[in-house]
C-alpha cells in the first residue's frame, strides 16, 4: 500500500507541472511599456538666489508630450511670483532656432504647489540638436530671466509617439499621445494633444527669444477621426469596435476611445478635421480583410505598441 | 416490470460477495440491484462488429449519439444532435472539461477501451443527475474489479492492426483483487498513420499516437465501506486534425479521484459513496506543419478542474431513488500568441479564454415508484447554483462594454416518466424542463476560430439561460424471437445558442472571414425518433435493424447544423460453434434539410458495407479471440453530415485483433 501510494504521488507531481508555462500577461505588457508615474527634478537653475526647479516623470524630458512641474524656491511666497513664462527653443545645425508646442505663461496652482506646464518636444537632443529652456518670472517687479541647457531622450515608449505634419490650410500642426501610457488589451481612453504653430506675423524684435516668434496654440472645436488597425500582414488589416473619435475636453486635450482586441504593433489611422468639418489631413483607409496584406495606412498615423 | 431491469457489475456488489455475514451479503446485493434500475443504457465496451473498438466507435453504436468528425482522432459526441455544450460528459460522475478551444479534445479522447467498463447514457433532463444539462449526460463508466474470497489475478491482453491507417495499438490491463485489496492497472499505446479514403488518396494530417494509462486502488476498511483511489494518464501526441487548419502537438490529462464508499444494512439509505476528485488538461496546438499558414500561431490551453460528487441509493419499498451532490470548480484558459513575418518583431497576443473560473454545485434527485407489477413512474428533479467569473474581464468587455466580470446563474431541472408493462408490450412517456448555463466558450470565449463556418466567435458573458423543454415516449414489443422499439422525443429549447454574424469587428485569424457572436435565438426545436427491431430467425442466426431520423429548427423555421439526415443500419450475426460473422450495413439519406446560413453544404447519401469474423478457443487457461474483418467493404468515398470540412471518411480497412484474457 505504501509503495502504491507512494507511486501514486510521484506520478502525481511528475505530470502536474505544465509542459509549457503559462503567460504571465500583466508582466509582458510590462516589459514592452515603460510607464512612469512619478515627477522627479529635470532641470535645476540657480538665479539670482532663487532654485528654479523643472519637474518631469522620471526626471528626464523625453521627445513627444512631456507635462511639466515648474517650482521656483527662495524666501518669498508664491503669490509674489508673476508673468511665469517657459520658453522651450531647439538650435539646429544651421543656427535657426525652432520652438515646439508648449505652455508659455504658467499660472501658479495653489493646491499643487506648482506651476504647471508642458512641452511637445519634436526632436531628441543631438550633437545638431540642442534644446534650451528660456524661462522669466517676476518677483517684487523685478524681472528674472534664465536660460539652462536639457536634453531630450527617445521616448521609449512606443504608446507616447507623436507626428508633425501641415495641413491642408498650409499651417503646421502637431499631434502628440498623452495616455494611454500603458494600454491594455481593453476600450482604452485615449488622450491626446493637437497643437497649431502660429505662423509670425511680424519680425522678431526685441532680445532674444522673441515669443511671437515661437508661438503655438492649442486647437479648438477640431475633431481627430480614429480608426485602429494592426498593420502586420499576417492581421489582414484588423481592426476594432465601439472607438470613438477625439474631441476636445476641458482639459484641452484631446479625449476618444480606442479598443485593442490584442498586445503587439497597432496603428492609429487619423482623420483630423477642422472646426468647419473640413479634412485637414488623413485619408480613409481600407475596411476589408485581407490577410498576408500589409494595412494601408491613412497619411495621418501614429503606431503604438504594447 | 424486473424484467426491463439491467444488471451490472459493480464494486460493491463484489465487496458483499465476502462480507461475513451471508444472509446480509445476499439482502444488499439484491438491494443494490434494485437500485441500480435508473440507468438507462450501459454496454460492454465493444461493437457487435468489432471487439477492439475505440471509445468514439463504441459511442457511434448508439442510436441517439452522432459525431462531428474533424480528423480520425477525438470525435465530438452529439447526443440527441446536440452538441457538447448541451451534455454532461463525465468519468464516473467527475467533471473534466477540454482546453481545446477548437473542441479538439472532447472527454471522451481521455479515456480507453480498456480502462472502462460501460458507457452510461441518459436522454434529455434524465441525466441531470451529473449537472445541468439540456440533452442528456454521458458518463464513462471506469473498471473496478470487485473484491475477492481469495487472491485472484485476471487480467486481458489485446493487440491488433489496420491497414488502411497502419494503426497498431496494444492494450493491457491486469487486475488484482483479495478480500481486502484490489489494485487495477491498464496501459495502451495506440498509433495510426494517415488514412485513406475510398479513392484511395491519402488524407494528410490524420496520424495520431495516444497513450493511456489507468491504476484503481481499492481497500476494503470495514465489510461495509470501501476507500478507493484512481488516476488515469493520457497523452496524445502528434495528432493530425485534417478538417482544421492546425494540428495537435501534445495534450495531456491526469484524472485522480479518492472515494469513500460505505453500505447499509437497514434503513432507506442503502449506499452512500463520496468522492473527490482533480483532474488537469493542458492542450499545445501545432500550425507549423502547414505550409498554407502563412502565420504562425501558438494555442496553448488549460483546464484544471477539483470536485466533489456524493451520492446515497435510497430504497423502501416499491420506491427507491438516487440522489446526487455534485460540485466543482474549473479554470479554463487558452492563449493565443501570433508571431510577425518578421520574427524581430513583437509578437501578439491575447487570450481565446481570458480565465474563466466555473463553479458549479448542484442537488439532483431521481426517484423511481413501482406503482404496481406493471408499472412505474419515474421523476426527479436538480437545483443548480452555475457562477463564472472572467479574470481578464477587458477581454469580454471589447464587444460586451461594462458587462459583470461575475455572472451567477441558478439552474433547476425538473423530469417525470411513467413506464407500462402491457404483457409482451412497452410504453413509457415523459417530460422535462430544464436549464443550463452557457459553456465558456459561448459565454467567454475571444475570437475563437471555427473551421467549419470559418468565423471568428466571440462569447457573450450576458447569454440567458437555455431553456429546455422535452417531451418522450416510446413503445415496444418483445418475445422470444423478435422485438421492436419506437422511440422518439422533442425539444423545445428557449434562449438556443448559436453564432449569429456580427456586423462589427473585423476577423483576428488569419483564415477567418468575419466574426460570430454567440446569442440566443428565441427558440429552436429538435426532435429525434428510432426504431430498432431484432429478429432471431435462427437460434444462431441474429438479425438488428435501426432507423433514426431527427429534424430540428431555428425560430424563423430554418434548418440547424449538424442534424443527421435520414440514417440506417442493418447487421446480421451468425454464430457457429466458436466462430462468429457479423455483417453489417449503415448509411445516410440525402442531408435535404441542411444549413447554408451556419456554413454547411448539402451532404450526399452513402451507404457502408462492413463484414468480420472470430474464432474463439483457449490456450491453457487463457480465452483467446481472434477477428478480422473490413469496415466499407466496398471503398465508398463519402463524408457524413457532421464531418468537417466536409473530410472524407476512410476507405476500405481490414482489421485484425488478438485478444487474450485470463
Ligand atoms: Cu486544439
Amino acid at each position: 500500500m505504501k509503495k502504491a501510494i507512494f507511486f501514486f504521488t510521484t506520478l502525481c507531481l511528475s505530470v502536474m507541472s505544465c509542459t509549457k508555462e503559462k503567460t504571465d500577461y500583466e508582466a509582458e505588457i510590462n516589459t514592452v511599456v515603460t510607464e512612469h508615474y512619478e515627477f522627479k527634478e529635470a532641470a535645476a537653475i540657480n538665479n539670482d538666489g532663487y532654485d528654479i526647479s523643472i519637474e518631469a516623470l522620471n526626471g528626464t524630458f523625453y521627445k513627444g508630450y512631456n507635462e511639466i512641474r515648474l517650482k521656483i524656491s527662495g524666501d518669498h511666497t508664491n503669490e509674489d511670483v508673476s508673468a511665469v513664462t517657459f520658453l522651450p527653443v531647439m538650435t539646429g545645425a544651421d543656427g535657426g532656432r525652432t520652438s515646439c508646442p508648449h505652455r508659455y505663461a504658467l499660472v501658479y496652482n495653489a493646491d499643487a504647489e506648482h506651476f504647471p506646464g508642458y512641452a511637445v518636444f519634436t526632436s531628441e537632443s543631438s550633437a545638431n540638436e540642442t534644446w534650451e529652456l528660456y524661462i522669466s518670472f517676476t518677483i517684487n517687479n523685478q524681472i528674472h530671466s534664465v536660460k539652462q541647457t536639457i536634453t531630450v531622450q527617445e521616448q521609449p515608449n512606443k504608446n507616447l509617439n507623436m507626428t508633425t505634419f501641415t495641413g491642408k490650410d498650409g499651417e503646421q500642426y502637431f499631434i502628440a499621445l498623452v495616455a494611454p501610457q500603458k494600454p491594455k488589451v481593453a476600450e482604452n481612453e485615449l488622450v491626446a494633444g493637437i497643437y497649431k504653430f502660429n505662423k509670425p506675423a511680424t519680425p522678431p524684435s526685441g532680445s532674444f527669444p522673441d515669443p511671437s516668434q515661437f508661438s503655438y496654440t492649442e486647437v479648438s472645436n477640431y475633431t481627430l477621426q480614429l480608426d485602429p488597425r494592426m498593420p502586420e500582414p499576417s492581421m489582414g488589416n484588423h481592426s476594432s469596435i465601439n472607438n470613438k473619435d477625439l474631441t476636445r475636453q476641458s482639459d484641452g486635450l484631446y479625449h476618444g476611445v480606442v479598443n485593442y482586441t490584442m498586445t503587439g504593433n497597432w496603428t492609429l489611422n487619423f482623420i483630423m478635421l477642422n472646426q468647419n468639418g473640413k479634412i485637414l489631413k488623413g485619408t480613409e483607409v481600407p475596411t476589408d480583410f485581407t490577410p498576408g496584406v500589409e494595412g494601408v495606412k491613412s497619411e495621418l498615423y501614429i503606431d503604438i505598441l504594447f | 416490470m424486473k424484467k426491463l431491469h439491467i444488471i451490472f457489475p459493480v464494486l460493491f456488489l463484489g465487496m458483499n460477495v465476502n462480507a461475513q455475514n451471508t444472509q446480509v451479503q445476499g439482502d444488499t446485493a439484491k438491494i443494490l440491484e434494485e437500485v441500480k434500475v435508473i440507468a438507462l443504457a450501459r454496454k460492454k465496451i465493444q461493437t457487435e462488429m468489432k471487439m477492439a473498438v475505440s471509445i468514439d466507435e463504441f459511442l457511434a453504436s448508439s442510436d441517439n449519439i452522432g459525431f462531428i468528425k474533424r480528423g480520425a482522432y477525438a470525435w465530438e459526441p452529439l447526443l440527441n444532435n446536440m452538441s457538447t455544450e448541451r451534455s454532461t460528459i463525465t468519468i464516473d460522475g467527475m467533471h473534466v472539461f477540454g482546453a481545446c478551444t477548437d473542441k479538439m479534445d472532447p472527454i471522451t479522447s481521455y479515456v480507453e477501451s480498456n480502462n472502462l467498463s460501460t458507457i452510461d447514457i441518459k436522454s434529455g433532463q434524465e441525466g441531470s443527475l451529473h449537472g445541468a444539462t439540456v440533452a442528456g449526460s454521458i458518463d464513462l463508466k471506469r473498471k473496478t474489479t470487485p473484491f475477492t474470497p481469495g487472491k485472484k489475478y485476471s487480467g486481458a491482453y489485446q493487440t491488433g492492426f489496420e491497414f488502411n491507417n497502419n494503426q497498431f495499438f496494444n492494450l493491457g490491463n491486469l487486475s488484482y483483487s483479495s478480500d481486502k485489496f484490489v489494485a487495477d492497472g491498464s496501459i495502451s499505446f495506440r498509433k495510426a498513420g494517415n488514412y485513406y479514403d475510398g479513392n484511395n488518396e491519402e488524407v494528410n494530417h490524420s496520424q495520431y499516437n495516444k497513450f493511456n494509462t489507468s491504476v484503481g486502488l481499492a481497500y476494503k476498511t470495514s465489510p461495509f465501506s470501501a476507500v478507493r483511489v484512481d488516476a488515469i494518464f493520457d497523452k496524445a501526441k502528434n495528432v493530425g486534425f485534417p478538417a482544421l487548419p492546425m494540428d495537435l502537438w501534445l495534450s495531456r490529462a491526469l484524472i485522480t479521484s479518492a472515494s469513500y464508499k460505505q453500505l447499509f444494512q437497514h434503513g432507506l439509505i442503502r449506499v452512500w459513496d463520496t468522492k473527490v476528485y482533480y483532474n488537469a488538461v493542458e492542450h499545445y496546438m501545432d500550425d507549423t506543419k502547414r505550409p498554407e499558414n502563412l502565420v504562425h500561431m501558438d494555442m496553448p490551453g488549460w483546464s484544471t478542474t477539483y470536485g466533489l460528487v456524493s451520492r446515497a441509493n435510497l430504497k423502501h419499498g416499491d420506491y427507491s431513488a438516487e440522489i446526487q451532490l455534485n460540485a466543482y470548480n474549473n479554470l479554463s484558459i487558452a492563449e493565443m500568441r501570433m508571431y510577425p513575418q518578421d520574427r524581430s518583431k513583437r509578437t501578439m497576443f491575447a487570450y481565446s479564454w481570458p480565465w474563466v473560473t466555473t463553479k458549479f454545485t448542484s442537488l439532483a434527485m431521481n426517484n423511481s415508484w413501482d406503482i404496481s407489477e406493471n408499472s412505474r413512474v419515474n421523476f426527479g428533479g436538480s437545483l443548480g447554483y452555475n457562477y463564472n467569473r472572467s479574470k481578464y474581464v477587458e477581454f469580454n468587455w471589447i464587444f460586451h462594454p461594462g458587462t459583470p466580470q461575475e455572472k451567477s446563474r441558478i439552474l433547476p431541472g425538473l423530469h417525470a416518466s411513467y413506464e407500462l408493462q402491457v404483457k409482451q408490450f412497452s410504453f413509457s412517456a415523459g417530460s422535462g424542463y430544464g436549464h443550463r448555463a452557457p459553456s465558456v466558450s459561448e459565454g467567454y470565449g475571444y475570437y475563437i476560430y471555427n473551421s467549419f463556418d470559418r468565423y471568428d466567435y466571440i462569447g457573450n458573458p450576458d447569454l440567458k439561460n437555455e431553456i429546455s423543454y422535452e417531451a418522450n415516449a416510446s413503445a415496444g414489443f418483445k418475445n422470444e424471437k423478435t422485438g421492436i422499439e419506437a422511440k422518439v422525443n422533442y425539444f423545445y429549447i428557449q434562449n438556443y445558442i448559436i453564432g449569429r454574424i456580427l456586423s462589427l469587428g473585423s476577423p483576428m485569424n488569419y483564415q477567418s472571414v468575419g466574426v460570430k457572436g454567440y446569442t440566443s435565438l428565441n427558440h429552436a426545436r429538435i426532435f429525434n425518433i428510432a426504431l430498432n427491431a431484432r429478429y432471431n430467425i435462427l437460434q444462431h442466426l441474429h438479425w438488428k435493424g435501426t432507423i433514426t431520423y431527427a429534424r430540428a429548427t431555428d425560430d424563423k423555421d430554418g434548418n440547424l447544423p449538424f442534424i443527421r439526415p435520414l440514417s440506417y443500419q442493418t447487421s446480421l450475426h451468425f454464430m457457429y460453434k466458436k466462430f462468429g460473422i457479423q455483417t453489417s450495413l449503415n448509411g445516410d439519406l440525402t442531408q435535404s434539410h441542411y444549413s447554408p446560413e451556419y456554413g454547411e453544404d448539402q451532404t450526399p447519401a452513402y451507404m457502408i458495407l462492413n463484414i468480420s469474423a472470430n474464432y474463439s478457443f483457449n490456450i491453457k487457461n487463457c480465452k483467446t479471440v481472434l477477428q478480422v474483418g473490413a469496415e466499407n467493404l466496398l471503398n465508398e468515398y463519402y463524408s457524413t453530415y457532421a464531418d468537417w470540412g466536409n473530410i472524407p471518411r476512410m476507405g476500405r480497412n481490414i482489421f485484425t485483433s488478438l485478444k487474450f484474457s485470463f
